[in-house]
C-alpha cells in the first residue's frame, strides 16, 4: 500500500477527525479516502505518478454542505482542491496541484435553471456537457451549445479553465454571466447582478455596479464556485462553411493572414482551428500500423498516413451562422478567399433548420471520439498540453511552428499541434501524445515541455492554460516589473485564505503561509 | 454518421421565465438509465470507448456484449483499463456502479 501523503501540518490523527467531520457534513457515503479512492482521483495522464497525490476526496451536493467543508477544512488547515468533474484530461484531470489535498468533487451537482426567453442558464458545477444537451434536447433544442472537443467534462469547469469550442460562442468564458461563490472563510457572495437580491437580471448584465469579478474566479484559487451563470446562442436558421484541406507545411502563414482579418472584421463569427495532419490521424489510426522506429515520424510515413486518409498537412473547418440569405453573401465570400489558396481540397457543407444535424463540434454536439488519440501509442496513452498566445500573425505561426517541429524532432516526438482563432489571438494547441508503458519516451517529456515554454517565453509568447506540472513555471514566464501581477495574485490570495485551504497552488498562485511551494 | 434521434422543428414551450431541472434522486436503480448517463458518452455509438474498443473487440458497444461479468466491470469502471480512465465514486457511486455492472451482465444473446 503506498504511503500516504499529507499536506504540510497535517497527520494521521488530524486527518482521522477531519474525516470524521467530513462524515458529519455530507454522510459516509460521500467521503472517500481508501487507496483506491486516491487512485481513482490522481492524474490518468500524469508524467511522473509520484506527483499531485490527492489525500482522499469529499463530494458534497448542496452549497450548504460546501461551507461545511470549508470550514472543516480550515479548522484542520487542510487544503481541499475543487474540481467539477475533474475531466481536464492534459491539464491534470482531478488531481490537486498540492500532493496531501483532498479533492472536493463537486459532480453530484448536477442542477440547471433555463431562462429560455432569454436563452440563459444558471449551473451547477456537476453539469457536464452531456448532461446540459439532453436537458436541451428534451425541450427541442432551441438553443445550441458549444462544446470542447472532448466533451465529457463540465460545462462550468470548462468555461473556469478557459476552454474554447468550435461555434461563435466558442469562447466559453466570455459567455459567463454571473457566479455565486464561497470562500475560504465560507461565505457566500454572488457576482454581477448576483449581488442584488431576487434580481431578474443575474444572467444578463455581466458587470453589475462596481467592480466585476467573473473573472477573478476563473483558473484561479480565489474562491469555489458553486454555480455560473452562461449564455447559450440561439439555434441558427442555416450554417453554411466548408472544410479546407492544405497540403504544405508553408501553407499556416498565408492561411491564417486571410482568416484573420475575415475574423476581425466579423464576416466569420466562429474560432476555426487549424489542426495538423495529425490531430485528425490520431483518432483514426495507431502508430504502430505504420512505423516501429522510434523518433520522430520521418516525412515518408507522414506522407504515407496522409495519402491514406486524404489529408493535407494542415486542415480547417469554416463555418457561418446565422439567417440563410447572410450566411449566403458571407459563403461566396469565403469560398473565394480560400480558393485564391490553392488548398489541396475544399468541401462545403450546408445545413437549414429542419434538416437532419452533423453531430459534430460545429453543431454543439457533445463529442468524446477525438479523445482516441490517447490510443496513438498503443499503450496507456494520453497527452499533455503546450498552449502559447500568439498574435494572428501568418509570419509569427509559421515561426512557431518551424521552431517548435524542430523541437519534436529533437526530443523523438510526433507533432501534434493546432492554431486556435480567438478575436485578435491564436491560441497554438500541442497536445503532445504520450506512452505512459514506454518509461524511455516518459523521461523526455519534462525537459521537452520545459525547452517549449523557454523557448515560447524568450519570443514574449505566454500559455492560456497548462498542466500542474507546469503552473509554477509558466506563472513565472508572467514577469513585467518584477512579477508585479503575480505579486498581486497572491497579496489578494493570502488576504481571502491565509491558510491555503482552496486551491493552493492552482495557477502558480501561493498564499504567503506556503510561499515555499511555489519552486517545488 | 447519425448518431442521436435528434427532432428539429418541434415548437418550444412558450417561454418560461426560469424551469428548473428537478433533482436527479440519490440513486436511480435503472441501469440503462444510468448507463445512459455515466457511461453511454464513450461508450455509445460514436464514443471513444466504442471507438478503441472496436480495434480489438466485437461488438464494441457494451450493451450488445454477452461476455460482461459484473466483477469485471466494476473493477474496468474503478481502476480503468486501457486507454479508459478511472471512474471514482463522487462521479459513479458503488450503488450506481453496482446497478450498472449488473444492467451489462445480464445483456443476454438473441435465442437462435
Amino acid at each position: 500500500m503506498a504511503d500516504l501523503v499529507f499536506p504540510p501540518g497535517l497527520d494521521a490523527a488530524k486527518l482521522a477527525a477531519a474525516k470524521r467531520a467530513f462524515a458529519a457534513a455530507v454522510g459516509t457515503a460521500n467521503i472517500f479516502f481508501d487507496e483506491l479512492d486516491r487512485d481513482s482521483y490522481a492524474d490518468k495522464f500524469a508524467v511522473d505518478d509520484a506527483h499531485h497525490q490527492p489525500l482522499g476526496a469529499v463530494a458534497p451536493q448542496t452549497v450548504e454542505e460546501i461551507q461545511a467543508i470549508v470550514r472543516i477544512a480550515g479548522q484542520y488547515r487542510l487544503p481541499l482542491w475543487p474540481i467539477s468533474r475533474g475531466k481536464n484530461l492534459g491539464y491534470g484531470g482531478s488531481a490537486p496541484m498540492l500532493s496531501g489535498s483532498v479533492v472536493l468533487d463537486l459532480s453530484r451537482m448536477k442542477k440547471i435553471e433555463l431562462d429560455e426567453e432569454n436563452g440563459t442558464v444558471l449551473l451547477e458545477p456537476g453539469v457536464g456537457f452531456y448532461d446540459l444537451y439532453d436537458f436541451l434536447k428534451s425541450r427541442g433544442l432551441k438553443y445550441w451549445l458549444s462544446v470542447p472537443g472532448n466533451s465529457w467534462g463540465s460545462v462550468v469547469g470548462n468555461a473556469l479553465d478557459r476552454g474554447v469550442g468550435y461555434t461563435p460562442y466558442g469562447d466559453h468564458t466570455s459567455k459567463i454571466c454571473g457566479m455565486e461563490v464561497v470562500l475560504a472563510d465560507a461565505s457566500l457572495v454572488r457576482t454581477g447582478m448576483g449581488a442584488l437580491a431576487n434580481s431578474p437580471t443575474w444572467q444578463l448584465y455581466r458587470y453589475g455596479f462596481g467592480p466585476a469579478w467573473d473573472q477573478m474566479f476563473v483558473q484561479s484559487n480565489f474562491g469555489i464556485v458553486t454555480k455560473m451563470g452562461l449564455w447559450l446562442m440561439p439555434e441558427p436558421e442555416s450554417m453554411m462553411g466548408m472544410d479546407v484541406e492544405f497540403d504544405s507545411p508553408e501553407d499556416l502563414g498565408p492561411l491564417i493572414d486571410t482568416l484573420g482579418p475575415l475574423r476581425r472584421e466579423g464576416l466569420l463569427q466562429q474560432s476555426p482551428t487549424i489542426g495538423n495532419w495529425l490531430r485528425a490521424a490520431a483518432i483514426l489510426t495507431t502508430r504502430g500500423e505504420w512505423t516501429d522506429k522510434p523518433g520522430a515520424l520521418s516525412d515518408d510515413v507522414i506522407a504515407a498516413i496522409r495519402k491514406k486518409f486524404g489529408m493535407g498537412w494542415w486542415g480547417v473547418s469554416l463555418r457561418l451562422y446565422g439567417r440563410e440569405g447572410v450566411n449566403k453573401a458571407a459563403y461566396a465570400i469565403l469560398e473565394q478567399a480560400m480558393s485564391a489558396l490553392k488548398p489541396m481540397s475544399l468541401k462545403s457543407a450546408t445545413w437549414l433548420r429542419g434538416q437532419p444535424i452533423e453531430p459534430t463540434g460545429w453543431t454543439g454536439t457533445p463529442l468524446t471520439f477525438p479523445m482516441q488519440n490517447a490510443n496513438w501509442h498503443g499503450g496507456r496513452g494520453g497527452h499533455i498540453g503546450f498552449s502559447p498566445i500568439l498574435p494572428q500573425s501568418g509570419a509569427r505561426a509559421l515561426e512557431q511552428f518551424h521552431r517548435t517541429y524542430a523541437r519534436y524532432k529533437e526530443f523523438g516526438m510526433d507533432y501534434q499541434a493546432s492554431f486556435a482563432f480567438g478575436e485578435r489571438h491564436l491560441i497554438n494547441v500541442n497536445a503532445v501524445l504520450l506512452n505512459k508503458d514506454d518509461a524511455e519516451m516518459m523521461k523526455r517529456i519534462d525537459p521537452f515541455l520545459r525547452t517549449l515554454v523557454a523557448d515560447s517565453k524568450a519570443r514574449g509568447y505566454g500559455e492560456y492554460r497548462t498542466h500542474l506540472d507546469y503552473m509554477n513555471t509558466v506563472a513565472a514566464t508572467y514577469d513585467f516589473n518584477g512579477h508585479a501581477l503575480h505579486k498581486l495574485n497572491e497579496k489578494v490570495k493570502t488576504a481571502l485564505d491565509p491558510a491555503g485551504i482552496i486551491a493552493p497552488g492552482k495557477s502558480g498562485i501561493w498564499p504567503a503561509a506556503l510561499a515555499g511551494r511555489r519552486s517545488k | 454518421m447519425k448518431i442521436f434521434p435528434i427532432i428539429l422543428g418541434v415548437a418550444a414551450s412558450a417561454a418560461a421565465l426560469a424551469q428548473v431541472a428537478p433533482r436527479r434522486p440519490a440513486i436511480p436503480l435503472d441501469g440503462k438509465a444510468l448507463f445512459q448517463e455515466k457511461c453511454a458518452m464513450c461508450h455509445g455509438p460514436a464514443g471513444m470507448g466504442t471507438g478503441l474498443l472496436k480495434r480489438r473487440v466485437q461488438p464494441a458497444m457494451l450493451e450488445q456484449r454477452t461476455d460482461l461479468a459484473a466483477e469485471y466491470v466494476i473493477t474496468a469502471a474503478r481502476t480503468g483499463i486501457g486507454n479508459m480512465p478511472a471512474i471514482p465514486r463522487g462521479e459513479a457511486s458503488d450503488a450506481q456502479l453496482a446497478v450498472i455492472a449488473a444492467y451489462l451482465a445480464t445483456q443476454k444473446a438473441p435465442a437462435k
